[in-house]
């Protein structure tokens, strides 16, 4: 079942708002206003803004039309209001936060520690966050990869990775 | 059009010697291979191998080198429609159809048609350029700004034809990617939407944020799931199933050819080899009598996007054999090995080694029948992908993803934007809004302000400056018939019966 709407009631008109896609269009539409305004304030010429200044106006009218869509009028109580979406599978939601702090924590700590001791404990991590529990298979998986991985960025390709234990020329 | 004794000449050089052929299949390999891993590029590829150039002769080193084009020109399909992974911008188009292939079970006949599509396509713009190079060359010196800008504006088309099935929502979306596309440093040194970081001068790095918009996004849809293929009857990889992709290829010729005649054009611009599939796939979907059923896993969407992305080479090729221009970081790089030989591409390169310039035409169009037998046996093995448990697939993809990411931007801002452009792509998809507008957006963007910066600045602000430019006059007329026609079609009929 797709998830219900937030009703709010005013006066004798109740109206539902799918308040979780509101707010998408809501921060994207503020990004396009805010990096107008930044635009502007860098430098108010023709060069900067040609094309910044008519798109920002085409995104703002834009999101009134989606912000419009956003919002439905229930004409009566029993009138069942659902997001136009399909709900997220049993336990699927957590899987997906999971996955996305894992691979942000990935990012934010790589360079701070190294790739080749982070990258060894994201796919260890990742391989039994998604259901893995053999222990060869946690262990030598991620070890083979960052073994490969690393070889090839760093000595290969001379990528400048931030490493802990086997820094190269490169970093 | 063609000098019979130049071309005797390439003849002899490319028959008398087995060496020149030795380097085709290393480097035709090595192009598949890195395009396998998420943001290597071929212009890395080909810098890596640099060190090599002044061991071989002149010939070798440039058939080296165009094996590893062509080879990476058609490996950044494999993982766009194996993983939804565009391995650049110039695959970006074949996502759209490729990845629902793949997960419809029809990965085989999907990589067939994409292989395929990217010989022909290659073979047709070296068969232009072998015809054509001189006045391919004169043509390309008279394109400017102007012109780029109509290339431009056409491919922002493709926004509209990407909205899905909310119109208000497709179209902010792409105005929400061309915005990006313009962030980092104006053309006269402003800083525009930096959050005052200095990573974000030179503007959000472009293959990491279209990996997470379309990759990591999807990735993340998937963690669910056992395979990216449902049904284990489909997961086979299946030579015949390939074959028969290869064979429907020609059952769209119209398509193939389409494609492959935007790319050669297209590809003769700087920066146009990244928009030419993009292009070409609107401008199959534009003129199919069926558009609806683009982007659900329609061959002709592969066919139109990897034709066109093949045949760029060409028209890449032709700007810098001719004129000793790249139009790109791979025909950059190439450029440097020019140099390594002591040798300047350009009109009097082609005029004093027009025996060499054949002899690369020739040998690039061997390279085509190579790269089936090569690409064949690459895509078979790469085909295994679809059996690999997504519990192991996942976090391995988004690893290299990420290290990938970092090694293109030499810089953080690789993973992060890989990272925040995963949560936006999820985020996009969970509300219906087509992430594919973002990333034509992205891509347009500072290449739209670029041109549209120029143009004016050529003009004076004169609307009248386009009358003196008669190639982007006939290149608007093409445009607007091309928007107009799809209208136009259905009235058709009624004039027929009304006649």
């Amino acid at each position: 079942m797709a998830p219900p709407l937030a009703r709010f009631t005013f006066g004798e008109r109740t109206i539902a708002i799918d308040v979780p896609h509101l707010a998408f269009a809501t921060a994207i539409a503020g990004w396009c206003i805010w990096f107008c305004q930044d635009a502007w304030r860098a430098q108010r010429d023709v060069e900067n803004l040609i094309m910044i200044l008519p798109a920002s106006v085409l995104a703002v009218i834009l999101y009134v039309f989606v912000a419009a869509g956003c919002v439905r009028i229930v004409r009566s109580p029993e009138h069942d209001a659902a997001a136009p979406r399909q709900p997220l599978g049993p336990g699927m939601a957590g899987k997906i936060a999971g996955t996305m702090a894992l691979l942000s924590a990935y990012v934010i700590a790589a360079p701070l520690i190294g790739f080749d001791v982070v990258s060894f404990v994201y796919i260890l991590t990742m391989l039994w966050f998604l259901g893995e529990r053999r222990i060869v298979v946690l262990l030598l998986g991620p070890a083979l990869f960052c073994t490969i991985a690393i070889y090839c960025f760093d000595t290969i390709l001379a990528t400048p990775l931030p490493l802990l234990f086997f820094s190269g020329d490169a970093s | 059009m063609i000098d019979l004794a130049a071309l005797a000449a390439a003849v002899h050089l490319l028959g008398s010697s087995w060496q020149p052929w030795m380097v085709v299949v290393p480097g035709i390999l090595i192009g598949l291979i890195v395009h396998a891993v998420p943001g290597l590029t071929t212009s890395m590829a080909l810098a890596i191998c640099l060190p090599l150039i002044p061991y071989m002769d002149f010939l070798q080193a440039l058939i080296f080198m165009t094996a590893m084009y062509a080879g990476a020109l058609f490996g950044v399909a494999i993982p766009a429609i194996l993983l939804n992974v565009p391995g650049s911008a110039a695959a970006v188009g074949t996502t759209f159809d490729g990845f629902p292939m793949a997960q419809a079970g029809r990965h085989n006949e999907a990589l067939g048609l994409a292989l395929a599509a990217s010989c022909a396509g290659q073979a047709i713009a070296y068969l232009l350029l072998l015809c054509f190079a001189e006045p391919i060359a004169a043509f390309a010196i008279r394109l400017g700004p102007p012109e780029m800008l109509v290339v431009a504006l056409w491919g922002m088309t493709l926004i509209a034809r990407l909205r899905g099935r909310h119109l208000a929502r497709g179209l902010l979306a792409g105005v929400f990617g061309l915005l990006l596309g313009t962030v980092g440093l104006s053309v006269r040194g402003a800083a525009r939407g930096t959050f005052g970081f200095d990573l974000l001068l030179d503007g959000i790095p472009i293959v990491p944020a279209i990996v997470g918009l379309f990759a990591a996004a999807e990735l993340f849809n998937l963690v669910g799931h056992d395979y990216i293929v449902d049904d284990l009857t489909n997961r086979r990889v299946d030579a015949g199933r390939i074959l028969a992709g290869m064979r429907d290829t020609f059952r769209y010729p119209g398509t193939l050819l389409r494609g492959a005649l935007l790319g050669s054009s297209i590809g003769i611009l700087p920066g146009g080899h990244a928009i030419a599939n993009l292009l070409s796939y609107s401008e199959a979907q534009r003129a199919a009598k069926d558009p609806e059923k683009f982007g659900t896993g329609d061959p002709r969407g592969i066919i139109a996007a990897e034709s066109a992305n093949a045949s760029s080479e060409g028209g890449s090729m032709a700007t810098l054999l001719a004129l000793g221009i790249p139009t790109g970081g791979a025909t950059a790089v190439m450029l440097v090995a020019f140099g390594m030989h002591n040798i300047t591409g350009g009109p009097a390169f082609m005029r004093d080694h027009t025996d060499l310039v054949y002899a690369v035409i020739l040998s690039s169009l061997a390279q085509v029948g190579i790269l089936a037998v090569v690409g064949f046996g690459f895509i078979f093995v790469a085909g295994f992908v679809v059996k690999v448990r997504l519990r192991m697939l996942v976090p391995i993809v988004l690893a290299l993803a990420v290290i990938g990411s970092f090694a293109l931007a030499q810089n953080m801002a690789g993973p992060i934007t890989l990272a925040v452009f995963a949560v936006i792509g999820w985020l996009m998809q969970r509300f219906d809004y087509p992430v594919a507008a973002v990333v034509v957006g992205l891509l347009l963007g500072r290449l739209t302000e670029g041109a549209l910066l120029r143009t004016y600045q050529m003009s004076g602000g004169e609307i009248g400056f386009m009358a003196t430019r008669p190639i982007a006059l006939g290149m608007l007329v093409l445009f607007a018939v091309s928007v107009a026609l799809p209208y136009l079609r259905p009235a058709r009929p009624r004039v027929a019966a009304s006649g």
